[in-house]
Formats: C-alpha cells, structure tokens, sequence
C-alpha cells in the first residue's frame, strides 16, 4: 500500500511505523525532503487543541502547545533542537564550552531586527534570560537555576558562568518560555520579537493570525504569507475539519480513531514514535509499604505493559522502562533489559518485602493524563495475577497537579520530553528536584548526574547516564509504562512535516518550517 | 405596568448580587487557585509565591471580593487574572455570537416547534401528531453533542453543504455568518423544539375542554378555526414561559455545542475560566449569564400579561 505523493516522498504508513519501530526512531524514513526547494505564500491554517481564553502572549506562563506554537511564530530562542536532536544555534550563532564546561561563550548572531527595527545584540539576550531567573512565575526558572553568572563580553559575544560544568547546557535555551525578546521589554500583548511572523489579531481561546514579516532571517523557512492558529479542544471537530480541508494541519490526533483517519484520501498522519508524554505511576520512596524496594519491584513487574499500550494507547505507544528517558534519545541505555511483565516475580518480592497486608492505593484522574484511569484498571488486573492486591481510587482531574501529585504516596504522572537526557532525569530525580515526585533521593545517583553533565569524554558520558538509568530502573519509584507518540495530521498539500525528536508537529514550529506544495 | 417592570428590575438587580456573591463563594471553595493552574504541572513553590503576589492572591478573599464589586459598580469587570486583558473586550464580541446563535435558532425552532404543537393540537390523536410527538422526543433524548456530531457527519462530511467548524469572525459578512452556523442552530432546534412543541400542544389541548370551546364548535366552527381563534389566545400564557425558558437555555447552556462546533460563545470562555480559576472572568460570565434569565423571565411576564388582558388587573 504505497502512495506517491506530488513531492515524490513516500510515505508507507505501514512502513514507516515498522520502520521507526525497528529503529526505535522518529525520523528514521525521510527521503529526499533536503533536495526539495520549499515554496513561498499561502495561508496556513492550523487547528489544535492544547490551550484556553486564559492563554497569554508572555512566554513565563506557557505550558502547553498553542502558546508554544504562537511563541515560535512570533520569537526565537537561542538554539533550537535539530532533525538529530542536537542543539544548533537559533539566534546563538554559535557557542563554545572553557574546559570544565563551566564557562560557555555564546556569540549572538548579527544583522537581526525585531519588528519594530531594533537590531538584536548581547543586551536583549541577557534581558530576556533574566525574565526567568530569580524572582519570576517563569516555567523556565529551574531550567536556568544552574546559571551563576551572566556577562556581556562585547555587543554580540555572552559569557556564561555555572554553577556545575554542564556539557549539555546550550539545550536548555531550547526550552518554549526561554524566547528573546528586545531590551527592556514589558508589554507582552503587543509583541516584538524576531520571529518570521508578527502578530495580526489575538483571540485566546478562538484563534491567533500572524502574519509573515518578509525577508526570514533563515533561509528557506518562514514561507507561508500568514498562519491562522485556530483553538479546536475537541478532537473528533479537530478531526473533522481536518479531513473535510477547513484546516491543514491537526495535532494531538486520537490514536482511538487515527486509523480511520490515515483511509482520508486528503490527509497525511505523522506519528513520531516514543517522543510523546512519558506516562508513569510514581510511588513515594519514603512512605510504607514503598519504602521497600522489594515492594517497588513488585509494583514493577506487576504491570502488563504491552496489553496497556495495545488497549489504552491502539499500539501508538512505546514500552516504558521505569525511567522518563525515551529509547529515541541520545545516552538512552539500551545495555538495560526492558523488564517484562511477571506475575511470579512480582508476587515473589511482595513476599520477600514480608508486608502481606500493604495497603496500597493507587490515585489516578483523567486530569492526569488521558486513560490514566483504564491503564490504572488494567493494572489492578494484572497484579491481581500475582496475587496482590491494588486499590485503585478515582479523583477529581480538577485540582490534581495541587493536590494530589507530590502530595498523594501513589499516583498517575506524565511527564514531557526534554531535549537531553540531563534535562529529563534531574528534574525528576535529583534529590534536589523540585518534582521530584517519587521522593527518591540518592546522594550516588546526584553525584553521577551532576560529574555526567560536566564530562566532555563521549564514551564515559554515555556509561554514566547509563549507570543513572540503571539506578532509577533497579531502585527509583517510577513505574513508567509508556511512552505515547505523536500523532499529527497534515493536509496533502503541506510539505516540510518531517517528524521531530522533540515535539510534535515538527518541533511545534510547523509554521516557520513547513509549505506548500 | 411601570410597576411591575420596576419591581422586577429591582429584585433581579438584588438576585445579581446573590448570584456574584455564590459564585465567588464556589470559586474559592474549588481546589487550587489560578496561579497553580496555570503554572500546572511546572509550579514551584517561588514561582507560585510570585504569580500570587503579582495578582493580588495573597489578600483575603472578602477584599478581594469588595473589591471587584466596587469595580463592577463603577463599570470595570477588570481584567482576566490569566493574561490580563480586559474582560469586556473580551465578552461583548463573545456575547453577541452567543446571542445570535440563540436567535438564529429561535427563528427556526420557535415557528416551527408553536406550529407544530399547534398542528398537533388540531390533529389530536392521529398519525401526524403521534408521528411529530415521537420525532421530537427522540431528538430530545439523544444528547447535543450526538446529533452534533451526526449533522457534521451527513452535512458536511457526507455531503458537504455546510462547513463542520462552525466559527464565526468579527469581520464575516452577515450571510455567510448564517451560512456558517446553520448547523449548530439546527443542533439547538432539535434539543429545544420538543419542549415548546408539547407544551403548546398540552396548552392549547387543555383548553380546548373548557365549555366555551365547547360552544365555538356547537356554533359549527372548524377545529383550525377554534384553536386558532379561541383556544390559542388563552393557552399564549405557558407557551410563551416556556419559549423564554428554552430561549434562556440557548445564551446560558449550550457549552457543548460550542465545543463540538467549535463556535466562540460565552459558554467555553466560562468552561476556560473556571478551569483556570480565573474568578473575573467567571464573575463576568456568570453576572452576564444571570441577568439573561432574569431579564427572560421578565420579558416573559410582560408578553403573557400583553397578550391576555385578563392579567393585567389582578384581583
């Protein structure tokens, strides 16, 4: 079942899940897509779900895709995430770490303007970092915490002092709230940023228009005349309108119903496989019965992973291995065995940790994430397989993030993918992580993390976040099942869709990368 | 009249007071408040220190509510608390889509639901009025969102008459506005028309076994003739309570329809706003949502008390 389309790629639904599967990539199947010039006008029309009417122009407050999606239109960020998900300069036209990696210069590119003319230079950067650090409500302030110091060195060169070396550092610039904006900046609703859009009309919660400013600093990107963002929360209108064209680009489709979607003669999907939000149930270390590893290793090989991913997710999931660090990243441990789904071990080290009646009560909301409460059902199943007994309780989706997680001994969490695997674990699982939701503190495993983060040696490195995935799998009390994929859907016409290690639709940065064919 | 009208604003000015007042109440009993909302999953506890401060969360709730209400009494419903812009610009364009799809639909359902029961009145008993009876009660008893989601399956997929994504624009051109949010009024018409249609059957019905009913046709008068000319005028009263009512159901209660339309009504703008704990918003939407019933309910008396002179000298 092969389809050519116009461009000449080929995109094999069948094969290009097998494909990514194999290769446990996102973007294992991209011919020709380099050689093909991109083509410039026409409007595009997204529709998405992933924001309200409360949604705000200020980068501080983002959390979720349509303000991510608007962000990049409008700004950039320092460096962005390529195809390979390595850091590359975006406004950062290059960077460089001291040895130690404790010291970082960042050379700001020249001959960029905002939209009200102002040329960029060192002063806008820093004034922008700053916006996330010390006392801010920014998302972004943990991200940056390992700042010490900021310097101008000259118009367009920055000096970076940290706290620990970091050979990864340049990453956390590509975080969605870390945008640049001019020197001196307050007023958000009336942005200025250096984006290939400016924005046209803002209607949180019904749509967003920006519109191209011309002469894109990037070359080849920035090629629709305008971009309509339109607010559709509900995924079967979502759905809808994308099959019957009133809009070309979908994201978050239902893995439920995608299979009828991808027979719609009018649409490409794009899964990105395993990327997704990482879906765990985490347990408290530090509070009977799961203080017991014995007990956190039953609670692991209790869960029959695959039948939750094959009825919960339609088979549009990956496997989890207890950690947040997906099989697509880089330091990924693949030395580490996926632990299978086995009643008889389960109910072996329920004995073994000799608490026989361990109440133990499992709080999982649709608030949470999406099917929390049939994969937490599923669960109770299979543990009853092993003979224990899991209590599963219901709660409110209203209020969860306050009052149940970090709060509540064992509960339903995702957790979003990070751009490298020190992003991902220590905001989990340092003993010092503000989320650390599974209270799990090992001196060892900070030690590890923070000596990885500073070792420039690519082999040691790897060995090293390998040991940390190790310790959180063997020890930590994350119960992670899965990991979702995207599933995007795009119009025929658009070109430059390409799956990305990040995020969905294309990075959420479809609208400066994509076109028209 | 001048009275009654009074009286009536005067008391649904004091039930607007009530309604601010329980809606603030209910506000804050709901667990979290917008700066953990918003923030979400990334809330740490400085951040969290600073968005509060920042809006003003850190002050007692009674001030905060004296405070809004001194605004509100000088006509500034403030702005939202999630990204501080101004709640009237906000809801005036919001209200008016609100409004006109609430009368897009009043226009077709209620000539068609009053006929209708008006045909089934006359009809009594035969197949056409068993047969209106059971089509619109089964389209009340199937939920919004299906018939929904059936109209944009035979309408605009199958078909493609009309557009699935029912949004309308400041901008749009009147016609095309209609054109756009036909199917969604034609959702409401069905969810609404079996109210109506069987209390101006049931109304009109009742009369019709009074004795004077009985003389109109001992006069040899035609049935259409008697429940046009005699039944109708008394049976006006409930038949227009309950048009006010479902009318008042079509600003307040169609969230669901928006969603599924993708329609920029209050409704979803109130769903947003309480996820977020945005308590303006919500006062605004609620105060809004508030003085449409009363002033509903009101008009309503007025119109029964218009169109039957009997009420207006109470005894």
């Amino acid at each position: 079942m092969k389809r050519h389309s116009t461009s000449g790629l080929i995109i094999d639904r069948r094969e290009l899940m097998a494909g990514a599967a194999a290769l446990g990539l996102s973007f294992g199947l991209r011919p020709a897509f380099a050689d093909e010039a991109p083509k410039k006008g026409g409007t595009l029309k997204l529709g998405m779900e992933g924001g309200s009417a409360s949604d705000s122009l200020d980068p501080r407050t983002y959390a979720d895709s349509i303000p991510i999606s608007y962000g990049w239109q409008i700004w950039n960020g320092l460096v962005e995430i390529d195809a390979n998900g390595d850091a590359v300069g975006e406004l950062a036209e290059n960077f460089e770490a001291k040895p130690g990696a404790t010291t970082w210069i960042f050379n700001i590119r020249k001959g960029i303007s905002f939209t009200s003319g102002k040329k960029l230079d060192a002063e806008d950067v820093i004034y922008s970092l700053n916006l996330h650090r010390g006392e801010t409500k920014s998302g972004a302030k943990d991200l940056l915490s390992n700042i010490a110091d900021i310097k101008k060195l000259d118009t367009h060169q920055i000096e970076f002092t940290l706290k620990s070396g970091d050979a990864g550092f340049p990453t956390v610039f590509a975080d969605y709230h870390i945008l640049i904006v001019p020197n001196g900046f307050t007023d958000f609703s009336k942005p200025d940023g250096t984006g290939a859009f400016a924005l046209e009309s803002f209607e949180p919660g019904v749509r967003v228009i920006t519109k191209n400013k011309g002469n894109y600093w990037k070359p080849n990107r920035g090629n629709f005349d305008s971009i309509e963002l339109r607010y559709i929360p509900d995924v079967a209108a979502r759905t809808q309108a994308l099959i019957s064209g009133q809009i070309d680009a979908g994201n978050r489709l239902d893995a439920k119903t995608v299979s009828l979607v991808m027979k719609a003669p009018t649409v490409n999907v794009v899964r990105s496989k395993g990327t997704g939000n990482r879906f765990a149930f985490v347990a408290h270390c530090d509070a009977d019965p799961y203080t017991s590893n014995d007990i956190r290793l039953a609670l692991k090989y209790g869960i029959d992973r695959q039948k939750i991913v094959d009825a919960v997710y339609k088979g549009f999931a990956t496997i989890g291995n207890d950690t947040t660090v997906a099989p697509s990243m880089k330091y990924f441990a693949k030395d580490i065995p996926q632990r299978p789904y086995d009643p008889d071990k389960a109910a072996f080290y329920f004995k073994k940790a000799g608490v026989a009646n361990a109440a133990m009560e499992l709080q999982v909301s649709e608030g949470a994430f999406s099917g929390a409460t049939d994969a937490a059902v599923l669960y109770q199943e299979s543990m009853k397989k092993a003979g224990i007994d899991l209590q599963v309780k219901r709660v409110s989706g209203d209020g969860y993030w306050d009052n149940v997680w970090l709060k509540v001994p064992f509960c339903a969490v995702y957790w979003g993918g990070r751009p490298t695997c020190d992003n991902q674990l220590s905001q989990t699982f340092l003993s010092s992580a503000n989320w650390n939701d599974t209270n799990w503190k090992r001196p060892e495993f900070d030690k590890i993390l923070t000596a990885a983060r500073a070792e420039l040696d690519e082999a040691k490195r790897t060995q090293m976040y390998s040991d940390a995935q190790r310790m959180i799998v063997d020890d930590g009390g994350m119960v992670c099942f899965a990991i979702g994929d995207y599933l995007d859907g795009y119009g025929k016409k658009i070109k430059g869709t390409a799956p990305h290690p990040h995020y969905d639709m294309c990075d959420q940065r479809i609208a400066e990368k994509g076109w028209f064919a | 009249m001048g009275r009654l009208i009074a009286t009536r604003a005067g008391l649904g000015l004091l039930t607007l007071l009530a309604v601010s007042i329980l809606i603030f109440v209910c506000t804050q009993i709901l667990p979290g408040d917008v700066a953990s909302t918003v923030l979400g999953q990334q809330a740490t506890p400085d951040a969290l220190r600073v968005f509060r401060a920042e809006l003003g969360l850190d002050k007692p709730a009674y001030v905060r509510y004296f405070n809004w209400l001194f605004g509100v009494l000088h006509g500034d419903f403030g702005r939202s608390l999630t990204n501080q812009r101004d709640i009237i610009e906000e809801l005036v364009p919001r209200f008016a889509n609100t409004m006109f799809l609430a009368a897009y639909t009043a226009l077709i359902a209620v000539p068609l639901a009053v006929g209708l029961g008006i045909f089934s009145a006359i009809r009594e008993g035969r197949f056409s009025d068993r047969l209106v009876n059971v089509v619109t009660l089964i389209a009340i008893s199937v939920p919004e969102f299906f018939v929904g989601y059936l109209l944009i399956i035979f309408f605009a997929i199958d078909l493609g008459w009309f557009p699935s994504l029912a949004t309308v624009f400041p901008g749009m051109g009147v016609g095309e506005r209609f054109y756009v949010a036909t199917l969604p009024a034609i959702t409401l018409t069905l969810v609404v028309a079996a109210h109506m249609l069987r209390m101006t059957r049931n109304s009109v019905l009742s009369i019709m076994s009074t004795p004077y009913i009985e003389m109109a046709f001992l006069k040899g008068l035609s049935r259409g003739r008697v429940v046009m000319w005699h039944a109708l005028p008394n049976a006006a009263g409930p038949i227009i309570s309950i048009v006010a009512l479902d009318l008042a159901y079509l600003v307040v209660g169609v969230v669901v329809v928006e969603v599924v339309f993708v329609y920029p009504g209050v409704g979803q703008y109130m769903v947003d706003a309480v996820a977020k704990r945005d308590v303006p918003v919500v006062q605004a939407c609620g105060l809004v949502f508030a003085a449409v019933y009363v002033t509903l309910n009101t008009l309503a008396d007025i119109a029964a008390i218009l169109v039957n002179p009997r009420l207006r000298h109470l005894r």
